[in-house]
């Protein structure tokens, strides 16, 4: 009894360190950068769609089938950012409604996601691909509990990308420019800052993190569906959500604490009442505590 | 004096409406230069036109004889101007430090930057006891003090400044003018937009009127009564 909650809380932690890392990339995406873009999962399943083509046809090395997927997830995310968010940047940052140009990015990308959703399936037609496995060992025995190697893999991966997020935002020079520029933009552009250019970079880390963890969910769950998108989409906004928008260690929290519950109500209610308790937990967040559970920070 | 600034027959519009409908001008090198006008006279149009935030329609820019017409505003940060926009437009979620910091961003000598950084809280000590504090806490005097601190981070040749005393208690105008006075003595030339006339008459070398996006008068502050200036800037008489 005791025993099978601690090992799904284990279990939890595993595919929450997945969850966390896709939080991260949301946060920095609608709680750092805010940008309602809705193409953000789709360009995710984009990164991990030419990782799973690159896998049919040749065998490659596991850490090469994550630079690529991390590759798709910035070209697809670059081509995102083109399109639908550079045009209306200069609407924020002279004159215009900000409001109608926030309004339009965000339907823009929303055309976008059906477009990456679609070329994903003419790439790859089937409904599903295998994808290569993150591990392929045995579990490690802890006594009566069994420890998947997926779970210290991902912590370790979503710990050093907050770490390195963290620092990126609030040490380096380049995460000052990013904050100037979030704060104002017309302001960053007087203190000799490229809005333009600092915006798409920032766009292209969000995009690399997006790569990494949906690298993690394709090689934890060993396949990918053109549904990625949408499902990297729930987990990424409710982790999010949980943590509190816009703090980094919240989105890391939030996960862990996602993929626990989600862990345990498998166990107790079945497999159907996983993404059920998701979605319930979104709906009740929404409903009381819009700003998340932890403070921002 | 040499002109380090030269405006000729600019025109910017917002859509179809022109805001500056062929304006020159000129500051000359070491100057503090004053434009006086009403509201919606064009005053901050000009500043963002000249500063790369809007783009000019026809016309030319010139900063040293080199043109920067329709350059991108961190180009033109990068050839020395600095704009002290209307309404201060600090980081308002970002400590004064940081502030400082991305006034400085296109300059790569760190130890200048830090040396710097000390030089702007030692000529603003209401900085100093703030470094630490976000800018959006800072009262409005502070955050003009922060903004002017910022601008001079990037080393500029010319300071532009959009109403500097709009909003702020008149102890705190007087201090305000008392930099500009003293950033123009060590060398930096200015630019100012201004409200207060009979302030900024005080400290302007040469001034120019502005109304309904034409300059209607340029002279020296003795060359024209206060109360006539006063007048035909702010009373609609040419």
């Amino acid at each position: 009894m005791l025993a099978d909650l601690a090992q799904n809380t284990l279990d939890g932690l595993g595919a929450g360190a997945s969850y966390a890392v896709l939080a991260l990339g949301f946060t920095l995406v609608f709680g750092v950068l805010r940008l309602a873009n809705l193409a953000y999962g789709p360009a995710i399943m984009l990164g991990a769609y030419a990782a799973t083509w690159v896998s049919l046809h040749a065998p490659v090395p596991l850490l090469a089938l994550a630079a690529i997927t991390v590759a798709g997830s910035v070209a697809a995310g670059a081509y995102v950012e083109r399109v639908c968010f550079a045009p209306h940047r200069r609407a924020r940052a002279g004159s215009g409604p900000a409001g109608a140009a926030a309004m339009a990015a965000m339907v823009a990308s929303f055309a976008v996601w059906m477009q990456l959703e679609e070329a994903a399936t003419l790439a790859l037609p089937r409904h599903l691909y295998a994808f290569p496995p993150l591990t392929t060992g045995p579990p490690l025995s802890l006594g009566p509990l069994a420890l998947r190697m997926e779970t210290p893999i991902g912590l370790g991966v979503a710990a050093a990308v907050c770490a390195a997020l963290w620092w990126m935002l609030y040490r380096a020079r380049f995460g000052l420019a990013v904050r100037a520029v979030i704060e104002r933009p017309a302001a960053a552009g007087l203190s000799g800052i490229d809005v333009s250019r600092v915006s798409a970079a920032a766009f292209a880390v969000a995009s690399s993190v997006g790569g990494v963890g949906g690298f993690l969910v394709a090689a934890t769950h060993g396949q990918v569906t053109p549904h990625l998108g949408m499902w990297t989409t729930l987990k990424g906004m409710l982790a999010m959500m949980i943590g509190g928008l816009g703090s980094l260690p919240g989105a890391v929290a939030g996960g862990m604490v996602l993929g626990v519950l989600e862990s345990h109500s498998q166990w107790y209610l079945g497999p159907q009442a996983r993404d059920l308790t998701a979605y319930l937990l979104l709906f009740a967040l929404l409903a009381w505590r819009s700003r998340g559970l932890a403070r921002r920070g | 004096m040499a002109p380090l600034l030269e405006v000729r027959d600019l025109v910017t519009a917002y859509g179809t409406i022109e805001a500056l409908k062929g304006v020159s001008l000129t500051v000359d090198k070491g100057s503090i230069t004053c434009l006086l006008g009403p509201n919606g006279a064009g005053k901050t149009t000009l500043m963002f036109s000249i500063t790369g935030i809007l783009t000019p329609r026809r016309g030319s820019i010139r900063l040293a004889g080199a043109d920067i017409t329709g350059r991108s505003p961190s180009a033109v940060v990068g050839r020395g101007i600095a704009l002290v926009p209307e309404n201060r437009l600090v980081f308002p979620g970002m400590t004064v430090r940081d502030n400082l910091y991305a006034g400085a961003y296109q300059r790569r000598d760190r130890a200048g930057i830090e040396a710097d950084v000390d030089r702007m809280l030692a000529r603003f000590p209401v900085l100093q006891a703030r470094v630490g504090q976000e800018a959006g806490t800072l009262s409005g005097g502070e955050q003009q003090m922060l903004a002017v601190a910022r601008a001079l981070m990037s080393r500029p040749t010319l300071l532009l400044m959009d109403e500097p005393s709009l909003g702020l208690a008149p102890l705190v105008v007087a201090e305000i003018f008392r930099i500009i006075a003293e950033l123009n003595r060590e060398g930096v030339s200015i630019f100012l937009v201004e409200q207060n006339a009979h302030l900024a008459l005080q400290v302007a070398h040469h001034f120019y009127l502005m109304v309904q996006g034409l300059v209607t008068f340029s002279g020296d502050p003795g060359s024209l009564a206060e109360d006539e200036v006063i007048r035909r800037a702010y009373l609609g008489s040419a």
